[in-house]
Formats: structure tokens, sequence, C-alpha cells
């Protein structure tokens, strides 16, 4: 694949693209979980990057997550968030769910 | 379940988070755009691939706030908020649909408050629903009698008896029955406390507390050994006389009261605001209760029918079981004594009905008549909506158009009719109130039980509901018709059309209804109305006017015979006589309307017995009630005790029993075999008012005191003036004469008489009201639909003048469309009339339901009003100027 070419991502996996990435980095804000997603994925996945919040508040809700205010370097107000205990086992379900997805879509697409 | 709570947070500070997010975008799309422009790109061009690459940041707000899951609730908030807008703007609609809400809602919830608290609530008893009344009955003695009637034809019917005590016993063996007490009202003079006073109360059999299942709140009850004729004097008093006349005094069960000059043990207090059956039925309050105490001889009199009997089922036995067993103990009764029981029979029905008696009736057409209006009302508000909802289609194309979906404009109408309905039962819950205290208040005191009446709020739901119902099926109707068209089309022809055929057609049928609903209540309240002038007009054959009676009843104790009771009334006529402004005086057993007394009697030596009503008067009692001599002498001061015996009697007596001959000069045999001789005839009155038919009559002379069994007890004067003002110097004068007398009943006839119709006024009325409201209401769906219908034709009518058309011709158009609504309710109503009204047919005297007269005034004034309303929007067509109306094209 050539750089610049952008997919959308998979249904369903945004989630698991959160969760994913605040396991690895601890507390992000908005931008910085979008940015990491960005440059992990090397600008492979693409989203209009606003279709984080709406996944981030319902998540918020469902006790996943928890936000709390701090200040960006640029001392800026900004709302980090990072995983809950709640989030932690969410983010196990859906990695298992998702090797298993991907292994049975593999094994069909790439016939051993 | 936290997921709830958080929810809720969100709820309460929706405004914060919805600031935090817009923040937390903000910086997002910002720094987006910082780290593009050190990625070399230009500083607009980063700006602008920021905000692209973050999409639509209105949209991605709403989208994360629909997580908070209140969207909904915010949606229906603003719709409720755009119906109080849209309701606002068409204040003149909105007041009349809320007003007309409230009407139907409250005057029907005040009625049927009323009937539940006279009739359908249980009866304050224990397990009240196995209680049951007793009476006998009998087949009429002298059918000669219906031919005088009131139009009321009872040939045929059984009449009804109170229970001679003998057969109390035998019909108190029936296994169906757990028990059976007879009561019998009762008054006696209470001295010693205060000034001497007539107490009403009721002699009761021992058992009568236990049947209906009452305990003392103090003392004890009755015991079989107190209801014996020698037994010392015992009484039980009602709370209330407890507190009133013994100042609640704790050692009540202490003392004695003085009751017809022997003093009474209390022996226990009734439970605070105990009624018994036959308070219950007359609302005359009991004080006292006595044991009945028959005598021996009573006990074996079974022709001697005194008293009333409450009755309780066994657990399980039905009113039908009970009455054939007592049937077969009736049959047993006749082969054994078949003088007295071979006809007479012993009934029983449901105690509640006989508490409610008489009023039934009139109550039930009420409950009728308010079930139509609430009808009406629905219609009304229904009409209302859909001609609003004509007038909106435009607004509702804009709306379509502008890009509203049709589940929202369904919404929108959704949430106008439920304020509408809300605001409608709001209003109703006072009317009916308001209404309830205002019915209470005015009913004649003779209804049973009307002052425990209370706001019915079950009922007061039901008829909510009703409104609520109608409110949204026809506040949605129209949106949901609107939002299947076009609204290119609609757009297009809204302006000009009326709403379509079928939206017409709809309206023209409720208006029809409603015109029609209301003819049947104008009909029904006309009859009653024509009934009660008939009432009003009927002569009562004496005077009542400045005549002042009263009851003063002379203990037995005191005045032991008839001959002490008679010079008691000559010495008080004597000195009555002697006061200013007194023209006559008169004294009797009764007076007239207030009770008879009907005894047999056999004519000119036949052995056939006649019955007939008598009484025994003073000379006096004729002026005194101006009823005139006809032929023959008044009794006298001299047809006294020793002197041949006399009577004098009225007019339908020689229609009766003398195929119209004169009576004079005949005689009869009466009580001991006295030979009466008939030496007067009077004129004809309606002893028992207005009402009530004239009945032969026979007046004996109260000084000759051997023949007559009654008791005199009741006086009364003709005076010159105001006849109450006389009162207190009567008193006086009875005081001087004993100084434990009560005076009591103390009356002007003018008020009996009045009293005696005013329950036939107060449904007259109340109906009149229904009628009133029905027509206004009519009148308006009349008004409203011709008004908007003209509104929507205001172009075509344009055309029309434009074309030639005579203002005439235009009013004739409009006036004929009025015409056949008109028309086509007239004749639904006379039709539901028809039917209906026969209802009421034993609230009418002397007059049919189908009284032609009366459907044929109603229609007209139905009509009349009707046209009226329906000329305003037909002179106003008839106004319309073509230029303005063809340019609003």
């Amino acid at each position: 694949m050539t750089r610049g070419q952008r997919d959308e991502i998979p249904s369903g996996t945004l989630d698991l693209l959160i969760l994913k990435t605040l396991a690895r980095h601890g507390e992000l804000h908005g931008f910085q979980i979008a940015d990491s997603i960005q440059s992990t994925t090397e600008d492979v996945l693409q989203v209009e990057e606003g279709s984080l919040y709406p996944a981030l508040q319902r998540m918020l809700l469902k006790g996943w997550l928890r936000g709390e205010w701090g200040k960006t370097e640029g001392n800026r107000r900004a709302r980090y968030y990072n995983l809950t205990a709640e989030g932690r086992k969410q983010l196990e379900r859906e990695t298992e769910r998702y090797s298993r997805v991907s292994q049975a879509i593999a094994r069909i697409v790439e016939p051993a | 379940m936290r997921e709830w709570l958080r929810r809720v947070r969100y709820l309460w500070r929706r405004d914060q988070a919805a600031e935090d997010l817009r923040d937390e975008m903000r910086l997002h799309v910002e720094l987006r755009a910082r780290q593009l422009r050190e990625r070399g790109l230009a500083g607009d061009d980063a700006q602008s691939a920021a905000r692209r690459q973050f999409g639509n940041r209105g949209q991605w707000e709403d989208r994360s706030r629909e997580i908070w899951g209140w969207t909904v609730w915010e949606r229906v908030v603003q719709d409720f908020r755009m119906g109080v807008r849209a309701l606002r703007k068409t204040p003149g609609f909105t007041c009349v649909a809320v007003l007309t809400l409230a009407v139907g809602l409250g005057m029907n919830t005040a009625v049927y408050s009323v009937v539940n608290a006279v009739m359908l609530r249980q009866l304050p008893y224990a397990r009240p629903g196995q209680l049951v009344s007793l009476w006998e009955e009998h087949p009429p003695d002298h059918d000669q009698f219906s031919s005088h009637g009131d139009g009321l034809n009872l040939a045929g019917a059984q009449t009804r008896t109170s229970v001679a005590v003998a057969n109390l016993a035998d019909y108190s063996a029936s296994q169906t029955m757990a028990g059976m007490a007879s009561f019998d009202g009762t008054g006696m003079n209470l001295t010693g406390i205060g000034l001497p006073e007539r107490v009403s109360g009721l002699a009761v059999s021992a058992n009568f507390f236990a049947v209906l299942g009452v305990e003392p709140l103090r003392g004890r009850d009755f015991r079989a050994e107190d209801d014996t004729p020698n037994a010392p004097a015992v009484v039980l008093v009602s709370y209330d006389f407890w507190q009133r006349r013994l100042g609640g005094d704790t050692e009540v069960l202490e003392r004695s009261v003085m009751l017809d000059g022997r003093p009474s043990r209390i022996v226990g207090v009734l439970p605070r605001g105990f009624q018994s059956p036959s308070e219950l039925a007359e609302g005359v309050a009991r004080e006292l209760y006595v044991p009945a105490a028959y005598t021996a001889e009573q006990l074996h009199d079974r022709d001697d029918h005194g008293v009333a009997v409450v009755a309780r089922l066994r657990p399980g036995v039905t009113m039908r079981s009970a009455q054939a067993d007592l049937k077969v103990i009736q049959a047993r009764l006749a082969r054994q004594f078949p003088a007295t029981n071979k006809e007479m029979y012993p009934v029983i029905g449901a105690l509640r009905d006989d508490v409610v008696k008489g009023t039934g009736t009139a109550l039930w057409s009420l409950l009728g008549a308010s079930g139509l209006l609430v009808l009406i009302a629905c219609l009304n508000v229904a009409n209302l909506l859909l001609v609003r909802a004509t007038g909106r289609r435009r607004e509702l194309s804009v709306r379509l158009a502008m890009g509203a979906s049709r589940m929202r404009l369904v919404r929108l109408f959704l949430a106008e009719s439920l304020l509408l309905a809300a605001a409608g039962c709001a209003a109703g819950m006072l009317v009916g109130m308001a209404l309830t205290r205002a019915l209470i208040a005015l009913a004649p005191a003779d209804i049973p039980r009307i002052e425990t009446t209370t706001m019915d709020w079950t009922v007061f739901a039901v008829a909510a509901a009703i409104a609520i119902i109608t409110g949204v099926l026809f506040g949605m109707a129209p949106a949901w018709q609107a939002s299947q068209t076009r609204p290119v089309e609609a757009l297009k022809t809204a302006a000009r059309s009326s709403g379509g055929k079928a939206q017409w057609r709809w309206r023209a049928s409720l208006t029809v209804a409603e015109v029609g609903l209301s003819l049947v209540l104008l009909v029904g309240a006309g009859l009653l109305l024509r009934s009660f002038a008939v009432v009003m007009g009927v002569d009562l054959g004496f005077r009542a006017d400045r005549v002042l009676a009263m009851n003063i009843r002379l203990p037995q104790s005191h005045y032991p015979s008839a001959g002490d009771r008679l010079r008691f009334f000559e010495a008080l006529e004597s000195r009555v006589r002697a006061l200013a402004g007194v023209e006559a005086v008169a004294y009797a057993n009764r007076m007239p309307m207030r009770g008879s007394w009907r005894s047999g009697f056999q004519l000119d030596g036949s052995v056939d017995e006649l019955t007939a009503d008598f009484q025994t008067v003073n000379a006096g009692y004729f002026e005194t009630f101006g009823i005139a001599l006809l032929r023959g002498r008044l009794p006298t001061a001299h047809d006294r005790e020793g002197q041949p015996p006399v009577a004098v009697v009225n007019q339908a007596f020689g229609r009766v029993f003398l195929h119209g001959q004169d009576p004079l000069g005949h005689e009869f045999l009466y009580g001991d075999n006295a030979r009466v001789r008939i030496v007067g005839v009077v004129a004809d009155i309606r002893r028992g008012g207005k009402t009530a038919a004239v009945l032969p009559e026979v007046y004996l002379s109260a000084a000759q005191t051997t023949l007559y069994p009654v008791r005199l007890a009741d006086f009364a004067v003709r005076t010159a003036g105001n006849p109450l003002l006389l009162a207190d110097a009567i008193r006086r004068e009875v005081l001087a004469i004993d100084k434990d007398q009560p005076v009591v009943h103390v009356r002007s006839m003018a008020q009996v008489v009045d009293e005696s119709v005013a329950q036939r006024r107060f449904q007259m009325l109340l109906l009149a009201v229904f009628a009133a409201v029905a027509v206004a209401l009519a009148v308006m769906g009349i008004y409203g639909v011709l008004s908007y219908s003209m509104a929507q034709r205001t172009g075509e009518l344009g055309i029309r003048i434009a074309l030639g058309a005579r203002p005439r011709g235009i009013v004739g158009l409009v006036m004929g469309q009025a015409g056949q609504l008109i028309a086509a309710g007239l004749v639904l109503g006379l039709g539901g009339a028809l039917v209906l009204t026969r209802f009421l047919e034993s609230l009418l005297f002397q007059l049919r339901s189908t009284d032609w007269v009366t459907y044929a005034g109603a229609a007209a004034v139905l009509a009349v009003a009707a046209g009226a309303a329906a000329l305003v929007p037909a002179m106003r067509s008839a106004r319309v100027d073509p230029m303005a109306a063809l340019r609003e094209e």
C-alpha cells in the first residue's frame, strides 16, 4: 500500500483502538488519542476525527474511562482520559473478540 | 445502575457538559492545525485541513450529546414549549376549548359525586350487602281512588305497608335470616335539660344494633330484658346528644334523662356519625333510641301494621332464596290467620335501595344528562380541533417542506392536544369542586345522605381520560392526514380548500351529533319545566298563605286522656285568639301536608267496610285553611261528648261512595259502632300537597273525644300579617299553660308547600342548566364550523360576488348549508329524546314524556339559536370584498 491511501476503520473497532491506545500510553487527551492512533497505524486507518468524541462519551458513561481535567503543555484546559478497571476488562474482551474474528477472516481470505 | 446515575448527572449539568465538549473539540482542531503548520502547511490551509479532518463539529457534538440519552426528553420539552406558544397565539380557541372541557368534566363529576354519595356508596354498617329491609304488601283496598289519581296509574300495583309486629316473629324464624329487627320513629318530650324540647328518636327491638352490626361507643347495647313493657326505662343516646346536650359528660352512664316525664337511664352512647336507616332515608336526626317494648296486645294483633323492619341474611343466602322462604312462611300464616294474613305478603329488598327510594330516578336521570353533556363537550372540542387544523394546513405544509419529519408534526399536535386536555382537566377539577359544593347547598334537605358528598376522584379520572383521548385522537388526526399529503400539492391547494370533502363530512357529522344531543337535553329540561309549571298551577283547595302551623305533642304521662288533651288545646285556643293579629285558630290531629290517618267505616247500615282519610278538627280549622263550607254546617263547640256524633265530609266523599249524591244527612258506623251523622259538606283539598290526589275526607269534631283513636297534636293560626312573627307569642302562651311543654315544627304553611316542591324545582333547575350549557356548546359548534368553512371559501365567495352574486344569495347559500346541519341534528335529537325521556316519565306530573308541545318548543328554541349562530358567518360572507378576496389568492 502506498502512503496517503486511507482506509475506513472497520465498524466496532474504534472502541478497541481507543482502549488499546490508552492502555499503552496511560493518560491522554482527545487530540493525543486521535494522533496516536493515526501515527501508530501510519495514517492508514483514517476516520473523521470528530467521531472520536461520541465514542469517548459513550465509554465514559459505560464507566470504562475516567475523564479528568488538566492542563496541556501549552497551558490549555483539556480532558485527560484513562482506563478504569472496568475498561481494562473490556479491553480484554474486545481484544479476544477481535482476534477470534480476524483469525476467522484470515482463514477464509488466505487459505493455507 | 451506575450508568444510570451518571446519565442523571448529565441531565443536571448538561449545559456545562456541552460546554466541556465544545472546549475539547476546539482544542483538538487547534492542536491539529498547529501540528500541520509545523509540518509546513500555510496558516489558513492548516486551519481548514484540520477542520476537514475533524468533520462537522456541530454534528459530532449533537451525536455526543445523544449518547447521554436526554435528547428525547429535550425534544418533548421543546414540543410542549411550541405547543404553549401555538395555543397562546389563538387565545379565543384555547379559552373556548378549555372552558368547554371544564364545564363538561366539572358538571359530570359533581353530579356523579352526589349520585355516588346518595345511591352507590355502601351503607355505613357491617357487611351492608347482607342487609335487607322487609315490608308487607297487599292488594289495593279501593281501586275507585285511582280514577281520581294524578295521572300515575297504580291500578294493579300492590300497596306497600309497614309490618305487623305479630307477624315479625314468624318471618324472623326463617332459616335464611341471621337476624331481624324492627324500628319505628318516635318523639319524646325531653325536660330537665334547658328548655323543654321535643326530641325525635327511634323505638327499636333489642337486637336492632346487633343486626346492623353496630356496637355502642360507651356502655352497652339493649338486652332482651330491656325490651319488655314493664322493664325500667333505658335509653341509648347518639354521640351528638351526648356531646351537645350532656356536654360530653364522662359520667354519662350514671345519668338519667326525663323523657315524657319519666326518668330513663342512659345505658350507652352510640358511635360518632352513626345513622339509622330511617335517618339515612329521611334525613331527620334521631337522638334517642329506646326499646320498643311491644305490649302483649301488639304482639298478637296481626292487623296492626306499624313498624319498619331491617334484617340480615345469613352468609351465602341470596335475596331470591330468602324471598322464597318467606313465601312459604306466608302460605302457612295465610292458612292459620286467613282474616289478616291471606293477602298480606312479606317482601324484602336491598336496604340500600330502600334508603334511596324516591330520589333514585331523579338522580339517575341527572347522571345520564351530565353524561350527555360530557359527550357534547368532547364533540365540541373535537370539532374545534378539526376546524383549527384546517386553518393550519398551510403552516403544516411549510413545516413539511422545510424538512420537518412527519413524526415531528404528529408530535407537535399531540403536545398541543395534551396541553389543552390538561388545562381543561385542571379547570374541570376546580369547576367540579365548586359545583359539588353548590349542589349540596342547593339541594333540598330531604335527599338522603347528600350532605356526605365528597368530590369523587375516580369519576373525575374517568371523565378526564375520555377528554384526553378525545383531544389526542382529534388533535392528531389532522396532523396525520396532513403528513400523508405531498407538501407541494398541499401548499398549492391549502389556501383554497376547506380541508377536503372528508374533513368537511367529519365536522358536519360532529356538529349534527352535537345539535342532536343538545336537543335531547333540551327536551328533557322542557318536560321537567312544563311539569313543574303544572305542579305550581295546581290548586291545593286550601289557603296556605298567612298560616302558621306547629306541633304540640302532649305526653301521655301528663295528659293521659283525650279529654285532658282537648282541655289543653281549648285553653290554648282561647289564649291565642286573644293575641293581636290572629284571625282564626285551628287544632287537629294533623294539619294538611303533615300526614293523615286512614280508617274504615260502614256507610248507611251497609256491611261493606269502606276506607277514607280521617281528621279530627275544631270548628276554626276550616276558617284557618280557607276551606269553604258548601252545604249544611260546620262542627261547632256544641258538638261535644254526650251530643250525637257529627262529621263533615268533602265533595269527593259523595263522588266516590255515593255515586255523586249529596252526602248531607247520610250516616255511617264508625269505631265502637258509633252512628255518625254527616252534617256538612266542604270543598275538596289536596291534603298530601300539590301532587297528591283528592281523596274522600271525613272530618270529626275534636270535642267528641271518645270517637277517635288519634291524639290532638297540631296547632295552627291564620294571621293578619307575617305568620312567623307570631311564633314566639304562641310559644309563650303554651309555656304559660304548661312550662314543660315543647313546641316543634313551627312552620308557615307556605314554607311547607314550598318544601314539598323543592325536589322538583331542584331537578328542573339542574336539567335546565345542563340544557342551557348544551345549547350554548351546540351554537358554538355551528358558529365555529361555518365561520371556518366560510373563511376557507373566501376566494370562491369573492369570485361569486365579482360575477354578480347578490349578498342575499350569499347569505342564502351559507344558511342553506347551516339549515342542513341543523335539520339533521334536530331529526336525530327528536328520535333520541323520544327514546331517552321515557326514563323521566316517573318524574313528570300530569305530563307524558311524549308531550309534543315540549318537543316542538325545544326544537324551535334550538333551531332559532343555531340559526342565529349561523347568521353571523353568513352576513360576514356576504360582505366579502371581491377585490381583496381575489388578491389573497
